[in-house]
């Protein structure tokens, strides 16, 4: 499998959706790790900032014959023509070929907001104001120095926890190595998900789990006719969750066999 | 040069464009980009040395390894640990978000306080801690001295068996009072139905990750119940290969909640009808010749019909389920088709390690004792008691149990006196503690017979139902002391607040982790200084002791909590067995198949302690199964299908006057042999149905709390706006339904119910069973800050809680109720 075009690694991520409970730790773990800011109101979900955001659909059976599935959606570091970079016009965001990781640079972002209209999957969000910290209230004392609060009128995302990263790398080198074992490095829901849902890994490298998983015929893509090559990849059993993963024409959608259970 | 309107222009026009050849406009520019992202509010978290410390999340009885990452003295994030056996690595959104209840003023109390303003209002002064616990034990003193120390009571809702329960019960034992309650959850049911079946005393233990069918009724594996870290994880287990699929999980539920979409069959009973699908199933498995048979006639008691002392014959249960509960008949009652409950029950005895779990939900909430008492028989039946893959039967932990106390002649006669809420008296013959019925005491009472109430981990205000009948009574007690770290709803009420200290800041047991196959004892350790000036409730019990005197003086010779726990965990060292290393590499739950495991690894009790100390837990691998023939303490010595106990307690309340009171009087509809054994019997409800046509029904979820602990504001985030809106919460209702009212997606409509009324939006869910109203519990708070207050409605606030029959426990999910359009 092709990916990238630099040589270094690809980053990526698998989420078994047959494990994933909807539990939504991981998106309390992304935002405890990378100091998501939290309105009091958190229901209108087009200001609420998430990077890591759970999606709940159902087979919309009748009772009772309805199923409910969950999609955890973290950007999706759109390897191909990623479109946010593409639009992007302060050099704001870009694609590290090394680590196949879209990154984002909030002193550059000067909050157009282009790139949240081009990313087909609402992964990025605006700050429409400054972190919410009631005066006095100490609430701010479980902020992390790993990654710096953002300030309004900045466009923010899913990093893969880029700053894990830095610290895996500097560990690394402390002890004279360059290349990172597997699971030296891992984002905070991976690392967070109790029903182990979610493999990261390196998806150049065939040792690493991920490289194994994106084969199996049940993984999938969010819009994968798009041609983004998003690096997060999705594994369900069940047809009717990867039929919801794009829009199919009459036809177009090819179901699996049901394979024999035990 | 003249100065005229030309030049003037030329000038402008001139400056203008060279100004754009100087760097000024970028610099300008680069400027103010600059300028507006450094505005002085915007926090900038101080750097620091990162250190990782280990622990046990307290925050729910499941109690989950974590590490705590601190910059400093200042904690940033809170992680699963590996290096724990309950849960390798995950943990549950609450216990992610933890940071957010420990450092937050609005939702703390910063110090010792108490009232000024009207109760509910929230307005304290400060006072010292010897001021607070001066005039508290004052208060209790005056009581002993009026000689009515049974006047004090606590409300405790800290995890049943935790070593500081266990203080708090002799605490208000040692000053002469039995009014000792616990807020009620579905182990008390799980637990006496046990006594009465098996005759043991150990907690659930759920041998999941051995087994390969679990039937669920009710429990919601994915919202939160038993160790979420644990249980999910379990999950992710079963699920681990596609093509090798080994474990299938059938969930019994009224609403595709996750764990019933998610399973691999979900049967939709009636809610309230669990206990007649399990004896259908029962039912099936007797006809067909399915049945352990060897468990069955050697091990156990009112299977076959018998006659008892006095030659009178007896139905046992094979004759009452094969009469009852044909498929047919438990199709009417459930609304489950009779194929479905025809190949449910031959495909669960089918299985080769089987096991049927109850506990509806988080199993924060009671159960119904004749439903769990069913699971338990359809559990025997198949023989899975004692077995790897099944229900494990433990006895209690071996901890050293607290000297007995020297009561003195005011705390005798004090306990001799009944307990206000009649748990454990002739009625409620199994219970330990009925909140309701106390709530109830004082509501009827002219004058409250509890003067001072202790209330721990608790907030009673918000999380029992019947519209707030336990605020009203809280409104007629004198004095009201609250321990709760959090300004909740009920330290609201509160005339003097003693707050506690967080779960991070503080010493704290988890004796065996809810629904845990294995004996464990965690200890929670303070990884950070406490912020504010709290204590710890058990430090604040022992000072209290102290003043106060007398006997309750020397029930507590101890002058810190840690010193009790080390006198507790004497006893595990005297257990001559367990182990206290745990690496991670090798899962509990793979080794305790064998039954057997290495000795000790410890050579001495201060060794053992210490590595307790430093790693967190002390577990044992060893247990025996399948010993049937001495595992039993009922009175037959066997598993009783047909309870001698509840026999000789329905009798023995019937000497009063005659059979047919005593079982209308204990809420029993079921006549004859029926009320010993495990049956179902419709709840009974005073409403008129007519007028309350639907039925709602309460559902917990696991990204909201719905205990005594607040909500972290992160898990808003994880909340659909199909939940929660502004500050409008959802019921869901299936479109059927909402289509006969006239009701769409997203309006507003007033659920009524006997008990009061809320105002909710609709959201129409196929996954609803059809005539029921779904509502989340853990909205409505009217406490706290602006992340929870005020946003959804309570529906304890309109939950109509019968009684269960025997038990006298409160009832969930029977709401008869009726939507209005708004």
């Amino acid at each position: 499998m092709e990916k990238g075009h630099g040589h270094g690694n690809s980053y990526g991520m698998v989420i078994d959706l047959d494990k994933c409970t909807g539990c939504g730790t991981c998106m309390v773990a992304c935002a405890a790790e990378n100091n998501l800011a939290v309105r009091p109101d958190e229901s209108d979900k087009q200001r609420s900032i998430t990077w890591m955001r759970l999606y709940k659909v159902t087979n919309g059976k009748e009772f009772p014959h309805t199923e409910v599935c969950y999609f955890p959606r973290p950007c999706m570091q759109c390897d191909h023509h990623t479109p946010c970079v593409s639009v992007c016009p302060a050099t704001a965001t870009k694609m590290d070929y090394h680590t196949g990781i879209v990154s984002q640079i909030y002193t550059r972002c000067i909050g157009c907001r282009y790139c949240i209209a081009a990313c087909p999957y609402h992964a990025r969000t605006f700050n429409w104001w400054d972190a919410y910290f009631p005066k006095g209230k100490g609430l701010e004392r479980y902020l992390s120095p790993e990654v710096s609060p953002r300030m309004r009128g900045v466009v923010e995302k899913c990093t893969f926890c880029h700053h894990r990263l830095m610290r895996a790398k500097n560990n690394a080198y402390a002890e004279e190595r360059r290349e990172l074992e597997e699971g030296e490095y891992i984002t905070a829901c991976t690392e967070a998900c109790p029903a182990q849902a979610i493999t990261f890994g390196d998806l150049k490298n065939p040792e690493h789990k991920v490289s194994e998983l994106v084969k199996s015929r049940y993984a999938f893509r969010l819009l994968e006719k798009l041609g983004t090559e998003p690096k997060v990849y999705y594994l369900s059993t069940k047809d009717w969750v990867r039929r919801m993963a794009d829009n199919y024409l009459p036809g177009e959608f090819k179901p699996i066999a049901k394979v024999k259970l035990g | 040069m003249e100065l005229n309107r030309r030049n003037f222009i030329k000038f402008l026009v001139g400056g203008a464009a060279g100004i754009q050849l100087t760097p000024l406009p970028w610099k300008l520019t680069d400027d103010i980009a600059i300028w507006t992202q450094n505005w002085p509010w915007v926090p900038v978290p101080p750097v620091g040395e990162f250190i990782h410390e280990k622990s046990i999340c307290t925050l729910c009885p499941g109690g989950c390894g974590i590490e705590v990452r601190k910059v400093d003295d200042r904690a940033v994030k809170i992680e699963g640990r590996t290096d724990y056996p309950v849960n390798p690595g995950g943990i549950c959104p609450v216990g992610m978000g933890g940071l957010q209840l420990q450092y937050n003023e609005s939702i703390r109390f910063t110090r010792p306080m108490k009232r000024v303003g009207p109760r509910g209002s929230g307005v304290f002064i400060d006072i010292s801690w010897d001021e607070a616990l001066t005039m508290l034990a004052g208060r209790i003193s005056g009581l002993r001295e009026k000689a009515m120390p049974e006047a004090l009571a606590a409300v405790d809702g800290n995890p049943a068996r935790s070593t500081l329960s266990l203080m708090i019960e002799r605490l208000v034992k040692a000053v002469g009072s039995p009014n000792y309650v616990r807020i009620p959850c579905a182990e008390d049911t799980y637990e006496m139905a046990n006594f009465l079946m098996q005759g043991t005393l150990g907690p659930m233990a759920y041998d999941l990750e051995n087994a390969d069918y679990v039937l669920s009724f009710g429990s919601g594996l994915l919202e939160g119940w038993g160790a979420p870290g644990r249980v999910i994880n379990a999950w992710g287990l079963w699920h681990e290969n596609p093509a090798k699929k080994r474990v299938k999980i059938v969930q019994v539920e009224s609403r595709a909640s996750s764990t019933a979409s998610k399973a691999d069959r979900w049967i939709a009973a009636k809610p309230g009808t669990e206990a007649a699908l399990a004896l259908g199933l029962c039912h099936v498995i007797i006809k067909d010749g399915l049945y352990d048979s060897e468990f069955v006639n050697e091990c156990s008691f009112g299977f076959d019909d018998f006659s008892s002392a006095g030659g009178k014959d007896r139905a046992g249960f094979k004759t009452m389920v094969l009469k009852k509960y044909s498929p047919a008949k438990v199709a009417e009652i459930t609304g489950v088709a009779s194929d479905d409950i025809v190949s449910l029950a031959r495909d669960f005895a089918g299985a080769k390690a089987p096991v049927a779990i109850c506990g509806k939900g988080k199993g924060s909430l009671s159960g119904s004792l004749y439903e769990f008492m069913a699971v338990n028989s359809l559990n025997a039946i198949t023989g899975r008691i004692n077995k790897p893959g099944g229900i494990l039967v433990h006895e209690p932990i071996p901890l050293s149990s607290l000297p007995e106390i020297d009561f003195d002649d005011i705390a005798s006669q004090g306990l001799e006196k009944p307990r206000f809420d009649a748990a454990g008296s002739t009625k409620y013959p199994f219970s330990n503690s009925l909140i309701n019925n106390l709530a109830a005491a004082i509501n009827r009472s002219p004058e409250s017979p509890v003067d001072t109430l202790l209330v721990f981990a608790a907030n009673p205000v918000h999380t029992l139902p019947d519209g707030g009948a336990f605020r009203k009574a809280l409104k007629k007690i004198p004095f009201i002391v609250s321990f709760s770290p959090f300004r909740d709803e009920t330290a609201y009420m509160a005339d003097l607040i003693l707050p506690d200290h967080t779960y991070l800041e503080k010493t704290d047991d988890i004796v065996w982790p809810a629904g845990l196959q294995y004996p464990l004892f965690g200890l929670s350790l303070p990884v950070l200084e406490p912020v504010y000036n709290t204590r710890n409730a058990a430090d604040v019990i022992l000072k209290l002791a102290k003043q106060i005197g007398n006997s309750v003086e020397s029930a507590f010779p101890w002058k810190r909590f840690e010193e009790v726990l080390k006198e507790r965990a004497k006893g595990l060292y005297s257990s001559g067995a367990g182990l206290v290393d745990y690496d991670g590499t090798n899962p509990v739950w793979k080794r305790l198949k064998e039954g057997t495991g290495p000795g000790p690894d410890y050579a001495s009790f201060e060794e053992m302690w210490k590595k307790i100390v430093s790693g967190g837990l002390w577990y044992r691998l060893e247990h025996t199964y399948k010993n049937w023939d001495n595992l039993f303490e009922t009175p037959s010595g066997k598993f009783e299908f047909f309870s001698s106990k509840i026999e000789l307690a329905v009798n023995a309340y019937a000497e009063q006057a005659g059979i047919d009171w005593a079982l209308r009087d204990m809420g029993l509809a079921g006549k004859g042999d029926d009320v010993f054994m495990p049956h179902y019997e419709e709840t009974a409800s005073d409403a008129d149905r007519s007028t309350f046509p639907l039925m709602m029904l309460p559902f917990e979820i696991i990204n909201l709390t719905s205990t005594w602990v607040p909500n972290p504001p992160f898990l808003n985030k994880a909340l659909f706006d199909t939940q929660l809106r502004g500050d409008e919460s959802f019921v869901e209702i299936n479109p059927e339904t909402a289509a006969k009212y006239n009701v769409g997606q997203g309006d507003r409509i007033i659920i009524k119910s006997p008990e009061g009324e809320v105002r909710v939006r609709a959201n129409l869910f196929e996954g609803a069973m059809p005539g029921v109203l779904f509502m989340p519990l853990g909205f409505g708070h009217s406490a706290y800050d602006e992340f929870s207050k005020g946003k959804g409605v309570n529906p304890n606030d309109i939950i109509h809680a019968g009684k269960d029959p025997l038990s006298g426990y409160p009832v969930w999910w029977n709401t008869p109720v009726k939507i209005i359009k708004v």
